[in-house]
């Protein structure tokens, strides 16, 4: 699988970056990467979303998948696309460090609330990921004027994908805690990973009822988005890396 | 004096300094329970009973974050009171109501954490083909057969213990338990782990009682369909308020009488 999956990266890197003069470059580039992942499922004979390697492409897919429809109608299109499709090839590249897992699920694992949970999960932090690179967008034009598109309207996207994002992350750890219950007889466990993920699902939280206040409205609600995308990268690969926990990818 | 505490839990002010607090605890423990071993056993006893067994040193942030959560609860609820009564008369009533059904599942959610740190159970054994095993509700499981699907290669694809239980020595069900499927009765579940087939076929079985799961599964359901109705409703009020801001701007740029 080593050589398709260089050659699918290489050319999905290729039409992204195309992606800013037409954007059925980026259309390309998405197919390609659904296209990908479908395949390598249908070897598999089942979701590839186990291991680093397989998550981070799927994490890359995904943004694309939501950063295409978001940007639809929006003043200069590309340009607002163009940071977005970078975060995806950013994913694409990391996904390259890690060796793909070949083997099949252990019987734990073979359930539809794993598959729904680690879906979810990556959904979910995928559109974070947009919000973070769209606050950033925020903040860099919003003084000079240079904005893609007015800066009101790219903070509203923000906090769009923020919400959808929140919702899948709700669901996410909803369908993990009947899974885990299933599984090991119990809904929450005491380790590093789980109080990750309950704080990364409070900073959110905190993001959507800060931004009720006027005084966290543009850029502070903008820094509180691209500070959560910094939790979200911990708690998926920091807590795993550098903490003992239940979640070894 | 009683004005003051109801207008502090009645902010939404309180709200996000509750919040940030609570998230600065759970950062700081999280880099606590790696490098203590006390927090291993934190799976095996209820939380309360773990928690009253452990040295405070280890545990300070855990009761700070518990008395953060309880003032948030209280905030919570006395928000949702206040919404619901302010705003009973007005037209968009599903938008004012969704949020309060968020809240209303998160509340179930800490009331079955509530629940499960009080009353859980864990035990974990090894049993072996007809081994049996009494349960903390009286009965007794038999285990009748331990099997295993291999393939070809030697991989493990499944495992199952086929049981009996018992009560005074009379049989009163059978089942069988795999993984993700336990089997349940009277509030306690059996979950198999794994199983071994040399020298005699056995398997680690692990008896669970969790008095917070249904609550829990209330709260998750009530959360995400308020979640779901207030997505829907939120990304549409969001649109007729780009669109307003949308026509802000090109005043701005336009200038007030322009009809581009």
């Amino acid at each position: 699988m080593k050589d398709p999956l260089l050659i699918t990266a290489i050319l999905a890197v290729a039409f992204y970056v195309f992606g800013y003069y037409r954007m059925i470059f980026v259309w390309s580039g998405l197919l390609l990467q659904v296209a990908y992942l479908f395949l390598r499922g249908a070897h598999l004979g089942r979701l590839p979303i186990i291991g680093p390697h397989d998550t981070l492409f799927f994490m890359s897919a995904s943004t694309m998948l939501f950063a295409v429809p978001m940007t639809l109608g929006l003043k200069d299109r590309q340009r607002t696309l163009f940071p977005l499709t970078g975060l995806a090839v950013f994913f694409i590249f990391l996904s390259l460090l890690y060796k793909p897992h070949n083997t099949p699920l252990p019987p734990v694992l073979k359930t539809f609330w794993f598959e729904a949970h680690v879906a979810l999960s990556f959904f979910s932090y995928a559109l974070f990921g947009i919000a973070a690179v769209l606050g950033a967008l925020y903040i860099l034009n919003k003084d000079t004027g240079g904005s893609v598109s007015p800066p009101a309207i790219i903070e509203s996207l923000q906090y769009k994908a923020i919400l959808v994002g929140y919702c899948f992350f709700s669901a996410a750890m909803v369908f993990g805690g009947i899974w885990a219950y299933l599984a090991w007889g119990t809904y929450w466990l005491w380790t590093p990973k789980e109080l990750w993920t309950v704080i990364l699902w409070l900073f959110y939280s905190l993001y959507l009822h800060a931004r009720l206040r006027q005084w966290w409205t543009g850029t502070p609600s903008a820094v509180l988005g691209i500070v959560g995308f910094i939790i979200v990268m911990f708690t998926y690969l920091g807590v795993s890396l550098f903490m003992k926990s239940s979640h070894t990818f | 004096m009683l004005k003051k505490v109801l207008s502090f839990f009645l902010s939404l002010r309180t709200a996000i300094g509750l919040l940030f607090a609570l998230i600065f605890f759970l950062f700081f423990g999280s880099f606590v329970m790696p490098l203590r071993e006390e927090f291993q056993a934190l799976h095996a006893v209820p939380l309360f009973q773990w928690l009253a067994e452990s040295p405070f040193s280890i545990t300070w942030w855990l009761w700070v974050s518990l008395a953060i959560l309880s003032l948030l609860t209280v905030n919570t609820l006395l928000c949702s009171l206040e919404s619901v009564i302010k705003k009973r008369g007005a037209r968009q009533w599903l938008l004012i109501l969704s949020p309060q059904v968020i809240h209303a599942g998160f509340l179930f959610i800490l009331l079955a954490h509530l629940l499960s740190s009080y009353g859980s159970f864990k035990g974990t054994t090894a049993v072996y083909k007809g081994s049996m095993l009494p349960l903390p509700n009286g009965l007794t499981v038999l285990f009748d057969e331990i099997r295993a699907d291999v393939d070809q290669s030697g991989y493990v694809l499944n495992w199952a213990a086929d049981i009996r239980y018992f009560k005074d020595g009379v049989q009163i069900s059978g089942d069988s338990v795999l993984p993700n499927a336990p089997s349940f009765m009277n509030g306690f579940g059996i979950y198999i782990k794994t199983v071994r087939f040399e020298p005699y076929p056995s398997a680690i079985i692990e008896v669970s009682r969790e008095p917070g799961a249904p609550w829990a599964l209330a709260g998750g359901i009530l959360f995400l369909a308020g979640m779901t109705t207030l997505l829907i409703l939120k990304i549409r009020r969001e649109e007729i308020l780009e669109k307003d801001s949308g026509g802000r701007v090109k005043e701005e740029i336009n200038g007030p009488n322009s009809t581009s």
